[in-house]
């Protein structure tokens, strides 16, 4: 694809894959209908606006993140990010509830996207410094520590989530592996800000990404500090990653492919790596979740002969380490990484 | 070297192993029977002296011990030196001090097959650990393809911690799709947990590890041919393939009962065969095999105790204590091993 037809390009595809969203669903609505029909509105608008979002958002952070480690492999849930921020939003929602007198688990509220930031960067650094021999970090040793930091995070949470009942367990399961079922307009509110601050940051600091992936010694000599800015961008990687979990959970590897992709397309400047990044993510969690939508949920209920409870529906986040796993092992196998 | 030296040598092997032997036993012993003294209902050593003397006595002591305690702590203890060994199987297989059953996605591979069974057929318990075997082998035969294309020991450990992730995705969707009644039981497939196991869970485990423990003996000479290298094996007289291929089966066989009755338990493998190795300052199969199992034994008992009684009344998942026990140690582990490795 020619340079120049690429961003109309992109464009046009996600505005089509929106519009597929916008149209397809278990109630048919007729066209003529449909600017103004209550199920649009209420229900696919504030979907189609959290998955697009969010896509991008973890789609930015991925390509934060490769940067700023020169790792490949990077990615917010292969580092433990999502799962830090995933551990320290359930804290939170327990401990809101245990002040509160609450049984319930209350899932919205954007204090929850602050408490993720602060879990999702400890986890990152924790996974990143960890990486590192010598001074660089090594593409394998970062996903086995990341493997091992999530994993422990994973466990922590399920401790915290030992005394749940099953409708909160399920609620939480379901967001922990990342789900877009029945968000609504309460969770694009909570939403926009950790959007608007991290795109705003990530696309903002490419100038500083470009200096990076120079090398640490390279960066240095033209005046930048070096710790300083990577902390910047592991922050702005935190933000996009935490904003996004507090809302639709731990989706991964659409982090991970998104930057891939976008890196075949537009090359390695930032400048034009990072909105691709974020416009190709956003782009795949939107089929992903088209695909969950219209997943045929009938035919395992038929095959496992017991009904699907409710809330209804694939999660998303089971849909895209189906993607994502191949193309990870490709990455490993196909790719010689400069270890 | 001369024989002399030889003999010394063998001789100090020989003083570790079985100083290592006896005190892993004596640990084990010990928590063994605080696994029947301690729990919500404390007995005294009287008690449990009289129950283990008359198991058909009608008290509560013989009760809680033979229908509860006994059978709760044996499974922990057998599942442990199951794992124990699979680590160190797999660990021959792949020629990688660094594999695990958790980390290679098998006890992934087995749990999405035992969660599709406990949906599919609630009822049948007995079949379990042939679906945990089905997943276990799906996930094995994969890793070692990959093993035989892949000489890179580091990228075979990627690929399992691939499956993993999907298999584990996998888990979570068969959750989120299960009813309220299944879903407790499939989430143990996420973490591991002994709680409420009794002793036809025992009896379930019970089989593949009095087939398959003492087998594992029969590898030890192809074991150590296999530590110095393929070509060396090959030169021994070892098919170096189908001794792979057998060791494999071996080590998921033994994996796969161990997921179907307590879930998928991480790290042990890994972590009892490496500590059999540093006590021994060896190698030998032969002594590795016998003593990382009583360590794996030792290690999930006692990590079932403290499981049980950390936050008595409230018990927590075994698999959680041992994740968190588990993974500082592997990090430690594999730093050490990569860092050297992948330069």
């Amino acid at each position: 694809m020619s340079v120049r037809l690429l961003w109309p390009g992109l464009t046009a595809l996600l505005l089509a894959t929106a519009a597929a969203q916008l149209a397809i669903g278990t109630v048919a609505i007729p066209l003529a209908e449909m600017p103004d029909h209550i199920i649009l509105h209420a229900v696919r608008l504030p979907r189609l606006i959290v998955v697009v979002l969010s896509g991008a958002m973890l789609g930015l952070a991925g390509a934060l993140l490769q940067t700023v480690t020169r790792n490949p492999l990077a990615e917010p849930g292969l580092m433990g990010v999502s799962a830090g921020a995933v551990l320290a939003i359930v804290a939170m929602i327990i401990a809101a509830s245990r002040a509160e007198g609450l049984g319930v688990v209350r899932e919205t509220g954007w204090h929850l996207g602050l408490a993720g930031v602060a879990g999702g960067m400890a986890a990152g650094a924790l996974t990143y410094a960890l990486s590192r021999h010598q001074g660089t970090s090594r593409p394998i040793l970062l996903v086995l520590m990341g493997v091992l930091v999530a994993g422990s995070a994973s466990a922590l949470t399920s401790v915290l989530l030992l005394t749940a009942d099953e409708s909160q367990l399920r609620l939480v399961l379901h967001w922990t592996i990342g789900s877009t079922n029945g968000r609504g307009w309460v969770h694009v509110e909570m939403l926009l800000p950790y959007a608007a601050a991290g795109l705003a940051m990530g696309l903002l600091s490419a100038g500083v990404a470009n200096a990076l992936q120079l090398g640490a010694g390279v960066a240095a000599g033209l005046g930048l500090r070096v710790e300083h800015a990577r902390l910047l961008l592991i922050f702005a990687a935190a933000v996009l990653t935490a904003g996004a979990v507090s809302v639709v959970g731990g989706i991964g590897f659409v982090g991970l492919i998104g930057p891939h992709l976008a890196r075949m397309l537009v090359g390695n400047d930032a400048r034009r790596l990072f909105p691709a990044a974020a416009v190709v993510a956003a782009l795949l969690l939107t089929l992903a979740d088209l695909g969950a939508r219209t997943f045929p949920l009938g035919w395992i209920e038929a095959w496992t002969r017991s009904p699907v409870p409710a809330p209804t529906g694939l999660p998303v986040g089971v849909i895209t380490p189906l993607l994502g796993v191949p193309f990870f092992l490709w990455l490993v196998f196909a790719r010689r990484e400069r270890a | 070297m001369t024989a002399d030296v030889a003999d010394r040598a063998a001789l100090g092997l020989n003083g570790a192993f079985v100083a290592g032997l006896a005190v892993s036993a004596g640990l084990l012993l010990v928590v063994l029977a605080l696994s029947l003294l301690q729990g919500v209902v404390p007995l005294t050593t009287a008690d449990v002296l009289a129950a283990l003397s008359d198991p058909h006595a009608e008290a509560r002591a013989s009760i809680l011990v033979w229908d509860l305690r006994l059978p709760r702590a044996g499974l922990a203890a057998l599942a442990g030196a199951c794992l124990a060994a699979s680590g160190v199987l797999l660990q021959g297989a792949l020629r990688n001090d660094l594999a695990d059953p958790a980390l290679l996605g098998v006890g992934a591979g087995a749990s999405l097959l035992v969660a599709l069974g406990v949906m599919l057929q609630p009822a049948n318990l007995a079949a379990m650990p042939g679906f945990a075997l089905g997943g276990g082998l799906a996930v094995g035969l994969i890793i070692l393809a990959a093993a035989q294309v892949f000489r890179d020991t580091a990228r075979i450990i990627l690929v399992g911690a691939a499956l993993a992730a999907l298999f584990s995705a996998l888990v979570v969707a068969l959750i989120v799709l299960a009813n309220a009644f299944q879903l407790r039981v499939v989430y143990a497939f996420l973490v591991g947990s002994l709680i409420g196991r009794d002793a036809s869970d025992f009896l379930r485990l019970l089989p593949w590890a009095a087939v398959l423990l003492p087998a594992t003996l029969f590898f030890v000479r192809g074991l150590d041919a296999l530590r110095l290298g393929e070509e060396m094996a090959a030169g021994l007289g070892v098919n170096v393939f189908r001794f792979r291929l057998l060791l494999m089966l071996a080590a998921i066989g033994l994996v796969a009962p161990v997921v179907a009755t307590c879930g998928p338990i991480g790290f042990i493998a890994l972590v009892a065969p490496h500590l059999a190795r540093a006590i021994l300052r060896g190698t030998d199969a032969a002594r590795v095999l016998p003593l990382a199992m009583l360590i794996g034994a030792t290690l999930l008992a006692t990590a079932d105790l403290l499981a049980r009684e950390a936050l008595s009344p409230a018990e927590l998942p075994v698999g959680l204590v041992v994740t968190a026990l588990g993974a500082p140690a592997a990090i430690l582990l594999l730093r050490r091993h990569l860092a050297g490795h992948t330069a």
